[in-house]
């Protein structure tokens, strides 16, 4: 069925903001239950044919990312500083295209564990945080972690970690092939005791509701992928949500107010087109799923004289508690080639550190990986720790780049109130709406497991074998583009923004489903969790339209 | 020599032909089009950006004497020797169209931060002309007195842009950055990938969950 275009003027069920993770999912699920949909994407559509091995052109100049120069940031890291537009480039990263950052992004599909959800009530509080258990628990998710698996397409095997939770169904296929850095990866680790097992990716390792496997060119990190084999929203929900002949997806639409009338209720949003016409789109409920950079932002651009503060933001922590997942890593070189330029970034992980230890001193806990690093220029400009950075040192290790990997931590980062997305007071952005104020200080925590688990990675490298091994510090997050916290989900009105089911406590036909709703970070992969969270809602907001609860 | 050879003239196109029940779907159907448009395209891909190398036609940014520091400096962050460095790869062609083009908005800085560092060379050396003129040993030692400036932080990033970008941007002429790094454009390989992959025996599942 040819998808569906709406005449200007026409009401939909619902208007979804963003057609990424969370926005694909939302759109093929409610337009399969039998709502009309419309998706306002703002920015372009490609297609694989468009996608490019262009280092410079994606990761230097904006390719497919959010233009620090149309959409500028501001960064602070003292909440009482002025924030400043950093030098090189936005804080807060994501593909401003249809597909969103699922479009771009490494596609390692984690699952959180049972003990993300509820790790206050296990550990107790954490002073100067906001750390609190979240008001769903892993078994309501977990059917949804399945869903995402096996309708979104996620490689695998499953009961392969002796730590991985509790699952009902197995990966929909098998795990992509080894590479050298995983083969050795897990070689070092199985000799320190440790469980290190196939990494689950979403990533097709061969055909798969009609999409062929990995072609293994290694450009997965913050590239389209070129033959449809990452499960990208453009690839996978976009289409099935167009092909219900219900719902359409306008890209070049930027959502920059949601609408609301004296009675509280949202009735629709106003947006540019790509000629920077305004128009409004009427619809009965709006779905944000914007990211937990531009959801944030766009409440606390829809402030009115019933809502000061921002939309749905009585409880004032919109935009707070912003967390994006601290890490390091370490960098190894081998005797012989290992080619990790080849095919995808990761092929075994361990969670063996999963949990947090209180006995270590600090809070957290996280995944380690390995992974091929990046392509030639990301691969040149790493830097930090005792890696070397020009001459004689430097070259060799250009030279060593076919021998080489890394081995990286993915952690927690915890929940401060302060870090927060906020409107920057003066800057606006090129159609002239406030831009972001990004405010961010990593938890001392935070940075001591970044440097406790990456010193776990030095010794799986050692253990490996390697010839070299440098260590990457911590670095004080600056910026992410794993967006995460900032309208909290919870069941007390009073400290969070939405409810269990997504829906906004102050506005009852206006649901916010994407990285913002996260309570805690988990250590470090997001996007299964975000849509597994997504399946969910639009599970729940079709059951809550049907029985007319909108 | 590799340790591992990859299909030779497996496009990605003959590797998507061969992927089995390609017809299975009728969703597949309607995006068959798309996905080999985008298969000649990658095809194409590596020889395009050799091809669409720009022709060198002189320094539109840089003056005659900042052109010969910027290539001493990016000469001494990848050196040549026994395979070709930033001098080789014509980085500084790169750094003057990127000043001269997509990286306009730095322009200004990058020369304030290069005079900067032409002054403060000069105050330490007044008996030799320029950086450029500096025996090695005399830059290498001058650089590690100012490699954690902005310039110098600049810089770095300029030259290893100017190696390791796609030629058709004006440096890593003819991709020998590329091929001194043994990185290969490619749409399409196939494992295994390096030596250790190789002989890999398969996952073995571990007995019970530890304590």
């Amino acid at each position: 069925m040819p998808a569906r275009i709406f005449k200007p003027g026409d009401a939909v069920d619902f208007v979804v903001v963003g057609s990424g993770a969370s926005g694909g999912v939302m759109a093929r699920e409610l337009s399969l239950a039998g709502y009309t949909v419309l998706v306002l994407e703002q920015g372009p559509r490609f297609g694989p044919g468009d996608f490019e091995h262009d280092e410079l052109k994606y990761n230097f100049l904006n390719g497919i990312t959010n233009d620090p120069v149309l959409s500028p940031q501001t960064f602070r890291d003292d909440p009482g500083a002025t924030a400043k537009q950093p030098r090189m480039g936005n804080s807060l990263i994501y593909a401003r295209m249809v597909g969103g950052s699922s479009t771009h992004f490494t596609a390692n599909f984690w699952r959180f564990h049972e003990i993300d959800f509820h790790e206050r009530s296990v550990l107790g509080s954490i002073t100067g945080t906001g750390f609190v258990d979240w008001p769903i628990s892993y078994r309501e998710l977990e059917p949804y972690y399945a869903k995402v698996e096996w309708e979104v397409g996620v490689s695998g095997l499953a009961h392969a970690s002796p730590f991985d939770p509790p699952r009902s169904k197995a990966y929909p296929m098998p795990p992509l092939p080894v590479k050298s850095s995983g083969v050795l990866f897990e070689s070092g680790a199985r000799k320190l005791g440790l469980h290190p097992f196939p990494a689950p990716m979403a990533i097709n390792s061969q055909f798969y509701r009609g999409r062929p496997g990995c072609a293994h060119c290694g450009f997965c990190i913050g590239f389209g992928c070129e033959v449809m084999a990452k499960s990208s929203s453009l690839y996978t929900t976009i289409p099935e949500a167009e092909a219900t002949g219900r719902c359409e997806v306008r890209p070049g639409s930027y959502v920059f107010r949601v609408e609301t009338n004296a009675l509280g209720r949202a009735t629709g949003v106003a947006y540019f087109d790509g000629e920077k016409r305004e128009h409004f789109q009427k619809a009965r409920a709006v779905v944000l799923c914007a990211n937990g950079a531009e959801t944030a932002r766009l409440l606390l651009n829809s402030s009115s004289a019933r809502f000061p503060q921002g939309l749905a933001n009585t409880s004032g922590t919109v935009g707070k508690y912003l967390m994006f997942n601290q890490g390091a890593g370490v960098h190894a070189m081998f005797e012989h080639e290992l080619n990790e330029y080849k095919s995808v970034q990761v092929t075994r992980i361990l969670h063996d550190f999963y949990d947090a230890d209180p006995k270590r001193g600090f809070y957290g806990g996280g995944g380690i990986d390995a992974r091929m690093g990046s392509q030639p220029i990301g691969w040149a400009l790493a830097s930090g720790g005792d890696l070397p950075r020009w001459g004689a040192d430097f070259k060799d290790r250009l030279e060593g780049f076919r021998r080489s990997m890394v081995s990286t931590a993915h952690c927690t980062s915890l929940a401060v109130e302060s870090n927060s997305v906020s409107i920057d007071p003066t800057l606006k952005d090129a159609w002239g709406i406030p831009a972001i104020r990004v405010t961010y200080k990593d938890h001392p925590d935070d940075l001591a497991t970044a440097s406790f688990l990456r010193d776990r990675a030095y010794d799986i490298m050692q253990a490996a074998g390697a010839k070299r091994v440098w260590k990457t510090d911590p670095q004080p997050r600056r910026g992410s583009v794993h967006l995460l916290g900032t309208c909290r989900m919870g069941d007390d009105p009073a400290s969070s923004v939405v409810d269990k089911f997504h829906r906004a406590h102050d506005v009852p036909n206006l649901f916010l489903c994407d990285g913002s709703s996260f309570v805690t970070s988990g250590r470090g992969q997001p996007t299964m969790t975000i849509q597994a969270l997504a399946f969910r809602a639009a599970d729940h907001i079709g059951q809550f339209a049907k029985r007319n609860e909108i | 020599m590799h340790d591992t050879e990859d299909l030779e003239g497996t496009s990605r196109r003959s590797f998507l032909l061969s992927t089995g029940g390609l017809f299975t779907t009728a969703w597949l159907g309607t995006q068959w089009a798309a996905i080999t448009a985008a298969a000649h395209h990658a095809e194409d891909m590596a020889a395009a950006d050799l091809a669409a190398a720009p022709t060198w036609k002189g320094f539109q940014f840089l003056s005659e004497s900042e052109s010969k520091d910027v290539d001493a400096i990016a000469g001494q962050i990848v050196p040549s020797g026994r395979t070709p460095g930033a001098r080789e790869a014509h980085a500084v062609y790169f750094i003057d169209r990127a000043m001269s083009t997509f990286f306009a908005a730095w322009s200004a800085e990058f020369r304030a931060g290069l005079a900067e560092f032409q002054a403060k060379f000069h105050a330490l050396h007044p008996d030799v002309s320029s950086f450029a003129a500096a025996g090695s040993e005399t830059q290498i030692a001058f650089l590690k007195s100012v490699d954690r400036t902005p310039f110098f932080e600049t810089a770095r990033l300029l030259t290893v842009l100017g190696m390791f970008s796609s030629p058709k941007y004006g440096g890593n002429t003819a991709g020998i950055g590329w091929k001194m790094m043994g990185f290969e454009d490619r749409h399409a390989f196939t494992p295994p990938f390096g030596h250790y992959d190789a002989n890999y025996l398969g996952f073995v599942p571990y007995p019970e969950k530890p304590a």
